[in-house]
């Protein structure tokens, strides 16, 4: 069997007096997208950071490909995060670069190629990401929220990554926008046998494109598995957030008023 | 027919052997069998690679013995390749269309600075009728920032000034046995000049700075849009109080400076000159006149006036992005810390003039 690319272990985090993650464990296999749901201020954004290494978790393991993140030395860190993507909440493109740039800011750094080559590599990317050569020589405070992250897949993307973590990639575009871009993302993983690992709050992302869903409750893992296997998991909290859909009426009006 | 061998990966692009010469137009055969990893830029720089050295389309390639994964990294290089054609116009403006620009942005500068002033007049007068929706709490919150606060930079810069400024006049003095009047010279320059010019360029630097960064990054956060949404001037909210703030605060902290310059001198005068506390005492009450002291004092406002107003202004005019707030915090220090040195300049010449 293949390691997994992802692997947690028992992770503890206190933050301020309260516990986040009591004993939280999953394992992400290759090629695989996973998403990562559950409740408003469960900890997945700070598992998330856990795992790419910006927080450090008060106990427990994070391991990319085998490499355990927490007890990597600075160049080892630096290998791994050769390997992975990030692509964050709203972008965090440098504002001070135009996007092509962005983009070329990591080739720049990790590879010993000229400039030219970094910025053509660069323009391949942000084609593959879906945006338009014109966009290449705009700022990022040109773009539209979905171009911008568009540019910021393209920027993940930059290093040719084994491994893509999202964090809410589809939070604030439309749904047109938002289903263009799950599609993106799953053409990509498909085409390149990416694994992914996502935190969201999108139903329709969880429906539409994703292999396997972790639910984070309680402090810990309430279920692994394809969206078949968490529906009929028994849990308040889920069955909400699966029903959460409304229903299309004539008119809304009225539907919320007191009973009298 | 070529093969292609070993790691067409980003890391490895580098090392990737050139490509054989090829006549041009030919069809090619790309034999993987022996490729260890491909991903899309090794796959882009094959392909841009093969089009370069015999001008071949994406259709004239055939690939065999590709892993299926190979295929499908190489098939979407190709896909999107089409897409990189159309590269944006890179059109350099000539001279005159700099200029052009740069004088429109300069007008434009010049003419949202008078509206700015404007719109800060109307709220004022707004507030002189209704005095209540003055903003105590915030004013208060900004006198301790910038005066409480300064009040320790502020002495001690002037006091080595004072010390400077006796030290080197008692060189002078000495070799005339003029001791005397360092007294003289000292008390002038520092009211007078070095006291309200420097901390008026002190606190360009250190509350104009922080004044334009808080409320730019208000206006990245949109707080200052919410502000108005709620129904409130963030002029009468945030600016006024500021700047009025400013203007209490500026010439107490000249006030201060000119203690701590005259403290500096004294020192210096009796370990270097002999001159006692108390002859210092005795020359600076006969000769120092309450003007020189009101001049300095009375530019100070002046100063902090327009501190307040380019800070403010600087600030809410930031775009909603990371290096505006940057571009924006450097510009309101050069412009105040020149607006202090140009209003110093008038106020010599017109003092002058009116034999003040």
């Amino acid at each position: 069997m293949i390691a997994p690319v992802i692997e947690v272990e028992n992770i503890v985090t206190r933050l301020g007096g309260n516990t986040i993650h009591d004993g939280v464990s999953l394992q992400v296999q290759a090629g695989d997208v996973v998403a990562l749901i559950g409740g408003s201020g469960t900890g997945k954004s700070v598992l998330l950071k856990e795992i790419i290494g910006l927080i450090r978790p008060d106990a427990g393991h994070v391991r990319l490909f085998g490499e355990d993140v927490w007890a990597a030395d600075d160049e080892q860190l630096m290998g791994l995060r050769r390997r992975f993507g990030v692509l964050f909440q709203d972008g965090a493109l440098f504002s001070s670069l135009t996007v092509e740039q962005n983009v070329a800011a990591p080739l720049r750094e990790h590879t010993g190629l000229s400039l030219n080559e970094c910025l053509e590599l660069a323009r391949l990317k942000i084609a593959m990401a879906g945006l338009p050569m014109t966009a290449c020589a705009k700022m990022p405070s040109e773009l539209s929220g979905g171009m911008r992250k568009r540019a910021a897949l393209a920027r993940a993307l930059a290093l040719d990554p084994e491994l893509l973590f999202l964090d809410e990639p589809t939070s604030g575009l439309d749904p047109i926008s938002a289903r263009a871009f799950d599609h993106l993302i799953r053409l990509l993983s498909d085409n390149l046998g990416l694994t992914v690992f996502l935190v969201t709050h999108d139903l329709d992302t969880l429906l539409s494109m994703v292999d396997q869903i972790i639910v984070l409750a309680h402090g810990k893992v309430l279920g692994q598995g394809t969206v078949k296997t968490i529906q009929n998991i028994q849990d308040p909290w889920l069955e909400e957030y699966f029903s959460a859909r409304v229903q299309v009426t004539d008119t809304n009006r009225g539907q919320y008023e007191e009973q009298a | 027919m070529l093969e292609v061998v070993g790691r067409w990966t980003v890391q490895h692009l580098h090392q990737l052997p050139a490509l054989p010469e090829m006549p041009d137009g030919m069809s090619v055969i790309l034999d993987g069998a022996k490729l260890q990893a491909l991903d899309p830029s090794g796959a882009y720089k094959l392909l841009t690679g093969l089009r370069e050295q015999a001008g071949l389309d994406a259709g004239q390639i055939t690939l065999r013995n590709f892993s299926p994964a190979a295929q499908q990294v190489f098939l979407l290089v190709v896909n999107n390749l089409p897409r990189m054609q159309v590269l944006p116009e890179t059109a350099g403006l000539g001279f005159l269309a700099k200029t052009g620009h740069a004088s429109q942005t300069a007008f434009n500068h010049v003419r949202g600075f008078t509206g700015f002033v404007g719109q800060l007049a109307i709220e004022a007068w707004r507030l002189t009728r209704r005095p209540g929706a003055f903003r105590l709490k915030e004013f208060v919150a900004q006198l301790e920032a910038i005066f409480v606060y300064a009040i320790p930079i502020s002495a001690a810069m002037i006091f080595l000034l004072g010390v400077v400024f006796a030290y080197l006049l008692g060189v002078q003095a000495e070799k005339f046995g003029a001791n005397i009047f360092v007294v003289d010279g000292v008390s002038a320059a520092v009211l007078r000049e070095l006291s309200p010019v420097i901390i008026a360029i002190l606190i360009a630097g250190r509350t104009g700075a922080a004044i334009t960064a808080q409320l730019g990054t208000m206006k990245v956060n949109e707080e200052i849009d919410a502000l108005s949404v709620l129904g409130l001037s963030p002029v009468a909210v945030l600016v006024i109080p500021r700047i009025l703030a400013l203007v209490v605060a500026l010439p107490l902290l000249v006030f201060i400076g000119d203690v701590a310059g005259i403290l500096g001198g004294m020192l210096v005068a009796k370990t270097q000159l002999g001159l006692e506390f108390s002859q210092f005492w005795e020359r600076l009450d006969s000769i120092m006149k309450m003007k020189t002291v009101l001049v300095g004092m009375g530019k100070a406002p002046v100063f902090a006036i327009f501190i307040g107003l380019i800070a403010c202004r600087m600030g809410m005019t930031v775009a909603r992005d990371a290096r505006s707030v940057g571009l924006h915090t450097t510009s309101t220090v050069v412009q105040s810390i020149v607006a202090v040195i140009v209003l110093n300049a008038i106020f010599a010449v017109a003092f002058t003039e009116l034999g003040i």
